[in-house]
């Protein structure tokens, strides 16, 4: 072989196409070998069931764990919301999306919570960058995609609404890459030295209200 | 003068100063915490070191007087190394919650990390040492002492500027901590500036806090116009707008979040007093006049001053203007030159007291930013002010009348001012209300024009001691409302009284004003700046 110009010698093979049908008795033969790979496909789609496609709204397919659909605001074991409102997700958002509002949390060890959380769907690109820039894990995304509605207004999407929708926990999470980082707890609070102000959490404060919000519903 | 090696490079320096004044003029840039030129000088922090020809160790560059023949360094291995210590020590008990931290962003703590520090922590994590988060030191500031890194800033503030000794360092050693007395909160006039000097996110401001990320805010210099003194303030505001469609969020017409003290020696310092920090607050407390409104049928508003100028015109030289010492140079000039001299600004007794201090730092008795700009203008006339106009209305003397009203910043406008004002409205046959909110007293008038308000227009106030400043539009005006001093120079457009065409800009109006006003001759917006002009004693 002649060597490529500018660049390494490509060794390209050469199929003489005439000469390999000639050579596998490309003829009557083969043809019907053809044909009966269709037809076990047919009898196999017909009798056993076995058939790719899906029978759409009843049956969804499964997305790869890796899937960017409708983001989840993941909450903390008592319930309250994970997020602290440091609007990382908004700065990184290209597509300026989100929109917070932050409030003092009780508790001073946590600072801040989302008074209000909404993502604007129909402008969301489903980059993900969200989660990756969540330093809480607080936002992740779910393998669900269907976001139809009757108006443009349904499409803004508040704090309950990305909390908890129906239907999430039967796939599971979809895009998620600090899992690990997460579960880990490199940051665990039950190991520091405790704060020696503890305060006094008010019982019917709003961040507190997320938490029964989310009994209620189950 | 003596004459000073800074990194190899020989300069003449002023006798007196310290090393790090001499390197902040010459922008060398030397790292610190606990040096703020206006409250003294401490050396705690040990970021500014630098390495002095003979001295055995390195120097603080804060609390070190320059000598002649010195030779300092700055950018040594040994300095470097030892003001990366500085920021270990610094950051070893730091709780490095930036994500939560509303200074984040702005925190100096970040920048050098980021810029002369760079190290890993050699310390646990779990192993921090636990403080009281959170807790209000007074009205405007809240204390975190897990951030406090004891520059004691905050400390000498209160010390040496205020007198007033709220803020302490307690305990010893290790268990030193910021804090104050029981019984005595930090609630003095100036509370919020111990905000602006902290470096980190120890102290927070209770009004600013958690209402927006600083990285989303654009600063835009300007002067305050809570009093006659002009302080220079950076005026933050929203500039970039996230939330997509999101319904209830108006980023994108500009919301000024917060005010933060603008150095000018010569002024204020860096100082701001709370009143003055929270005056823009007052844009908010009314409803903003949107559209022009009032008797006569409302249209556009260049067709409605074609109505007000012949109007004014049919009213047969029985007109006058009444000003507002809130209003700038610019749209009181044009508003002389319509009104042919007859203008006058006073509501109540801002002359006698526009000069009168409040206390013994900033504040002065007169609320308003221009008073002394509008008594150079030569507005103080024989009109007699507000209850003069009142008295001439009322016999019929004056018949129409442009009356400019901005409401005070700062306090309450006093009541008689607003009775005045009313009668005034009542008595006048043909009225015209410029103003910024939507008034009870203003709804008779004959038409009600939305104004701009302070923040929302660019112009120049001239201050107690006759300096001339710039204070620069930062947000858009609401509504339909625009500057008055574009709403005079249509006017005067429509009379053909002035020779002016096109855009009305602040720049050239003043450039016409300084041609005309001998207090303002030779100065122009270049000239005036951010610090803006020193008075000219000899023009006076």
């Amino acid at each position: 072989m002649t060597p490529v110009k500018g660049g390494y010698a490509v060794d390209v093979p050469v199929v003489n196409v005439s000469e390999m049908a000639r050579r596998d008795h490309a003829t009557v033969w083969t043809t019907l070998k053809g044909f009966s790979v269709t037809l076990r496909h047919l009898f196999q789609s017909l009798f056993n069931g076995d058939t790719p496609t899906i029978h759409y709204p009843e049956q969804t397919r499964q997305h790869s764990e890796r899937f960017r659909g409708t983001h989840i605001l993941t909450v903390r074991d008592d319930g309250s919301l994970k997020c602290v409102a440091c609007y990382m997700c908004a700065t990184i958002c290209p597509a300026e999306c989100i929109y917070i509002e932050a409030a003092q949390h009780p508790n001073p060890e946590i600072e801040k919570f989302p008074k209000r959380f909404d993502i604007d769907m129909m402008r969301c690109i489903y980059c993900g960058f969200c989660v990756d820039a969540c330093p809480e894990e607080a936002i992740i995304m779910s393998r669900e995609h269907h976001q139809a509605a009757y108006g443009r207004a349904e499409t803004i999407y508040n704090i309950e609404k990305l909390m908890a929708r129906p239907g999430i926990d039967a796939k599971g999470p979809g895009y998620r890459p600090n899992r690990e980082l997460a579960e880990a707890k490199i940051y665990d609070k039950e190991k520091q030295t405790a704060c020696p102000y503890p305060s006094v959490v008010e019982e019917r404060h709003p961040a507190v209200l997320y938490e029964s919000m989310i009994r209620k519903r189950q | 003068m003596p004459k000073i090696t800074i990194n190899d490079q020989i300069y003449e320096a002023e006798k007196g100063k310290t090393v790090i004044q001499v390197a902040d003029e010459l922008g060398i840039q030397i790292p610190r915490y606990c040096y703020h030129p206006d409250i003294g000088i401490e050396g705690s922090c040990r970021m500014c070191l630098v390495e002095v020809k003979g001295a055995p160790k390195l120097m603080p560059s804060c609390a070190t007087p320059i000598a002649d023949n010195m030779e300092v360094r700055t950018n040594t291995e040994r300095v470097q190394q030892a003001v990366r210590y500085a920021m270990e020590f610094l950051l070893l008990h730091h709780p490095i919650d930036c994500p939560v931290c509303d200074q984040s962003g702005e925190c100096w703590l970040q920048d050098y990390y980021m810029s002369v520090a760079g190290h890993e922590s050699r310390y646990p994590l779990g192993g921090k040492t636990r403080r009281r988060k959170a807790f209000d030191l007074g009205p405007l500031v809240k204390l975190d002492q897990e951030r406090c890194i004891l520059c004691t800033r905050c400390v000498r503030f209160t010390r040496n500027v205020t007198h007033t000794n709220e803020i302490q360092v307690f305990n010893r050693g290790h268990n030193s901590e910021i804090g104050i007395f029981k019984d005595r909160p930090l609630d003095n006039a100036y509370s919020g500036n111990v905000v602006d000097v902290c470096p980190v996110g120890a102290l927070t401001n209770s009004d600013f806090r958690f209402k927006v990320r600083v990285w989303f805010l654009k600063g835009t210099d300007s002067v305050c116009g809570g009093c006659s003194t002009g302080c220079n303030m950076r005026v933050d505001h929203s500039a970039r707008a996230t939330g997509g469609g999101v319904p209830g969020y108006t980023a994108s017409d500009g919301q000024v979040y917060r005010t933060v003290g603008r150095r000018n020696v010569d002024v204020n310092k860096s100082w701001l007093c709370d009143e003055g920090r929270l005056s823009f607050h007052t844009m908010e407390r009314w409803p903003r006049l949107q559209v022009a409104a009032g008797r006569i049928e409302p249209t556009a508003t260049q067709d409605l001053l074609m109505t007000i100028h012949e109007t004014f015109r049919s009213l047969d030289g029985a007109i006058a203007g009444l000003g507002s010492a809130t209003n700038t140079n610019e749209a009181l000039f044009l508003m002389k030159k319509y009104f042919t001299g007859r203008v006058d600004f006073r509501l109540s007794k801002e002359v006698e007291t526009y000069q009168e201090r409040q206390d013994d730092l900033l504040r002065r008795l007169d609320k308003h930013p221009n008073t002394r700009g509008a008594i150079d203008l030569g507005l103080a006339g024989d009109l007699g002010g507000l209850k003069g106009l009142r008295e001439k209305a009322e016999k019929k003397e004056i018949r129409g009348m442009w009356i400019s009203f901005h409401p005070q910043l700062v306090g309450e406008d006093p009541p008689e001012v607003i009775e005045n004002l009313r009668a005034l409205v009542n008595a006048l046959e043909f009225s015209v209300v410029s103003t910024t909110h939507e008034f009870e007293w203003a709804r008779r008038a004959s038409v009600l024009l939305p104004m701009a308000g302070w923040s929302e227009e660019t112009g120049t106030y001239t201050n107690y001691a006759g300096r001339v400043q710039m204070t620069r539009q930062a947000v858009a005006a609401s509504g339909s409302a625009e500057p008055l001093h574009a709403l005079m120079a249509t006017l005067l457009r429509l009379s053909g009284l002035s020779g002016m065409d096109g855009p009305a800009k602040p720049s050239a109006i003043f450039d016409a004003m300084a041609a005309e006003v001998p207090a303002y001759s030779g100065l122009d917006y270049e000239t005036i700046g951010l610090l803006g002009a020193a008075p000219q004693e000899a023009a006076r």
